[in-house]
C-alpha cells in the first residue's frame, strides 16, 4: 500500500492535490482511498489530504500513521504542527522551498526534498496555486511513470488554465526525476 | 471522473446523492450542515441539470425541515431530507412526530461531535440519541454500503409506514473518495415500486383524520409502531437479499466476519467495522480466534439474532464510537441488555473507542483484544483510545 499525506492552508489547493491523485490511481485501475481533514472550512487554517492506494480493496478508516511521503505546501506548517509525526528516515518529505533540503534537516530523521514551487507556478502564470507542481514533483520521487495518464487527468482537474497546470506539473515531474532538487 | 461503466470515484455523500437521484423523490425540503451539505449540494445540481424533478424546499431550519417532509410524506409522495448533528438534533420533536403520524420519510444523517465544545469529527452519539423516536436505523461502513442502504431505506420505510434513517460517519466515510459501483436506473425501477400509500391527505379522498386521541387509542397506536417495528426485521433482510439479486451487492441486516470457530467476537457499528476487518485478518494469521459482528441495522435492534449468534462465545468486545455521559457506550448497552438471561451467554467488555473522532487503527484494536483475553470484564464501559 501507498501512503500519501498532503497539507496546505486551506485555499492552496492541498485537497484537491490529494483527489487529483487518487483520480489517477483509479484510473488506472488502482483501489484507493482519500480523505480531508480540516478544522474549519476557512482560508489559511492547515488542510490535510490522506491519500491510500492497494490492489486490493482498502478497508481500514484512520489516519496515516506512517506515510511513504509527505508532501508540504507551506514550510509554516512543519515546525510545531502534527504534520512530521508519523515520518521516519524511509519518508519522504517534499517541501516547497527554495531553501536547500539541507535547511529542514533539523526537524527530525527523513528524506527531505524542496522543490521551490511557488516559483514555478508563477512561471507558469498560476499565481501562488502550486498543487500541480508538488503532484508532479510528488509522483515524480516515487517513480511515478504513468506521465501520459498524469497529464491527462491534470488537464482534466484542472478548473482554469489547463495547459499551464499540466507544464507545471511536469516540470516539477522532470525536477525530481532528473535529480535536479 | 467518469468511467465507462458505473463505477465511479465518489464521496461517501455524493454516493448517497446519486441514491437519492434514481429513487426520484417528490419532495426534499433541506437546509445545510457540516459534513452533510454535499450531499445536498450534488442533489442540487442533479436537479439544475434536470436529471430529478422533485421539488427542493430550502427551509429556514432543520425543525422545518422535517415538518416540511412529513406534511408532504403524509399526501402520500416520496421524500427525502438529510442532516448532521445539531442539525438532527434540532429536529428531535419531529422525529417522534414523523415516527408517529407514520410517515415513511427517509434521511441521511452524517454522524459528527454535538456542541460544546465545537468540532466536526465523526462520532455516533448524535444519531444513537434518537434511538427512541420511532425511526428505522442503518449504520454504513462505506461510500457503497451507504449508495445500496439508501436504496433499501426506501423500499423497507415505504412498505412499513415508518421513517428510516441512514446513517455514515463524518470524514472516514462522508468525505472519502473511493470507487463506488452506482445502480443503473432500469435496477433501481425493478427494485423500488411506486409509493402508493393507502390513506393520504388528499382533497379528492374524503376521509377524517383525528389527532387528537384517549389514553388506550394512543396506547394502541404505539403498539401498532411496535409491531411494524418488529416486521421491519424481516423486511429488511428480504430488501438487502432482494437488492443483492439485482445487483450482486448485499450486507444482511448485521455481519459475521470470520467467525467460525471464533471464542472472542468484536463488535462495532459503522467506519470502525472496516478498521477492525483488517485486525481480524491480523490476529486470525497470529492464531488468535477472534471474529467481527457488525450491527448494520440498529433500529429495531436484532436482538434473536444477537443471542443466537453469540451464544457460546467467551468473550465479546463492543466498540462504541459514542458515549452517553453516565450510561457510557450505546452499542455496549444495548448489547448487554439483549444477552440478558442468555444461556452460554459471553462476557462483554464494553470499549470507548474512537469518541470524537480519535484515531483508531488496526493496531489499536489489536492490543485492546490482547488486553480483553486476560481481563476480567467489569459492568461499565471503560475508555480506550
Amino acid at each position: 500500500m501507498l501512503q500519501f499525506i498532503i497539507q496546505g492552508r486551506g485555499g492552496q489547493g492541498a485537497q484537491l492535490a490529494g483527489k487529483l491523485m487518487a483520480d489517477m490511481f483509479f484510473q488506472e485501475g488502482k483501489h484507493v482511498l482519500v480523505y480531508a481533514t480540516y478544522g474549519g472550512a476557512r482560508r489559511g487554517t492547515p488542510v490535510s489530504s490522506s491519500l491510500r492506494v492497494d490492489d486490493k480493496p482498502i478497508r481500514m478508516r484512520c489516519d496515516i500513521e506512517h506515510p511513504d511521503t509527505i508532501v508540504c505546501f507551506d514550510p509554516s506548517l512543519l515546525e510545531g504542527g502534527t504534520l512530521l509525526k508519523g515520518a521516519t528516515p524511509q519518508t519522504i518529505v517534499l517541501i516547497n522551498s527554495s531553501l536547500p533540503a539541507e535547511a529542514f534537516s533539523h526537524l527530525g530523521d527523513f528524506k527531505a526534498v524542496t522543490v521551490d514551487a511557488k516559483s514555478i507556478a508563477q512561471k507558469h502564470q498560476l499565481g501562488r496555486i502550486v498543487n500541480t507542481t508538488l503532484v508532479g514533483a510528488a509522483l515524480g520521487l516515487i517513480g511515478y511513470a504513468n506521465v501520459k495518464l498524469l497529464e491527462k487527468v491534470v488537464g482534466e482537474t484542472s478548473p482554469v488554465k489547463s495547459e499551464n497546470n499540466v507544464a507545471a506539473c511536469m516540470e516539477g515531474y522532470r525536477l525530481v526525476s532528473e535529480g535536479r532538487f | 471522473m467518469k468511467t465507462d461503466s458505473n463505477r465511479l470515484l465518489l464521496s461517501g455523500n455524493h454516493a448517497v446523492s446519486h441514491a437519492v437521484r434514481l429513487v426520484k423523490p417528490n419532495v426534499m425540503p433541506v437546509y445545510p450542515i457540516t459534513p452533510q451539505t454535499p450531499i445536498l449540494e450534488l442533489i442540487t445540481e442533479f436537479h439544475a441539470a434536470g436529471e430529478m424533478t422533485g421539488e427542493i424546499m430550502t427551509m429556514e431550519s432543520e425543525h422545518s425541515a422535517m415538518a416540511a417532509a412529513i406534511t408532504a410524506s403524509l399526501t402520500g409522495v416520496r421524500v427525502f431530507t438529510a442532516t448532521a448533528s445539531q442539525g438532527l438534533l434540532l429536529m428531535h420533536e419531529m422525529l417522534h412526530y414523523a415516527a408517529g403520524a407514520r410517515a415513511p420519510i427517509v434521511m441521511f444523517n452524517v454522524n459528527r461531535t454535538l456542541g460544546s465544545p465545537w468540532g466536526f469529527w465523526p462520532d455516533q452519539t448524535d444519531s444513537l440519541a434518537q434511538r427512541d423516536t420511532g425511526w428505522i436505523q442503518y449504520y454504513c461502513e462505506n461510500g457503497q454500503e451507504s449508495h445500496d442502504t439508501t436504496l433499501q431505506a426506501f423500499r423497507v420505510a415505504e412498505q412499513i409506514l415508518l421513517p428510516a434513517m441512514v446513517i455514515h460517519e463524518a470524514f472516514y466515510v462522508s468525505h472519502s473518495m473511493e470507487a463506488v459501483e452506482i445502480a443503473t436506473q432500469e435496477q433501481v425501477d425493478a427494485y423500488l415500486p411506486e409509493f402508493n400509500p393507502p390513506h393520504r391527505l388528499d382533497p379528492q379522498i374524503g376521509e377524517s383524520w383525528g389527532n387528537t386521541v384517549s389514553q388506550v387509542m394512543f396506547q394502541n397506536h404505539r403498539r401498532d409502531m411496535g409491531d411494524a417495528m418488529e416486521r421491519v426485521l424481516d423486511v429488511a433482510k428480504k430488501a438487502d437479499q432482494e437488492l443483492q439479486d439485482l445487483v450482486g451487492r448485499g450486507y444482511g441486516i448485521h455481519e459475521q466476519y470470520r467467525c467460525e470457530g471464533a471464542e472472542f467476537i468484536i463488535t462495532t457499528m459503522g467506519s470502525m467495522t472496516g478498521t477492525a476487518r483488517d485486525a481480524v485478518d491480523e490476529l486470525r494469521a497470529e492464531g488468535v480466534p477472534v471474529g467481527l459482528l457488525k450491527i448494520k441495522l440498529f433500529r429495531p435492534f436484532p436482538v434473536a439474532d444477537v443471542r443466537e449468534i453469540l451464544s457460546g462465545i467467551a468473550k465479546v468486545m463492543v466498540l462504541d464510537r459514542n458515549f452517553a455521559p453516565g450510561t457510557g457506550g450505546i452499542l455496549y448497552q444495548e448489547l448487554k441488555a439483549a444477552l440478558y438471561g442468555l444461556k452460554g451467554a459471553p462476557e462483554i467488555h464494553g470499549y470507548l473507542a474512537g469518541v470524537g473522532g480519535t484515531n483508531i487503527s488496526p493496531v489499536n484494536i489489536k492490543d485492546m483484544v490482547h488486553s480483553a483475553i486476560g481481563e476480567k470484564p467489569v459492568a461499565h464501559s471503560v475508555w480506550k483510545g
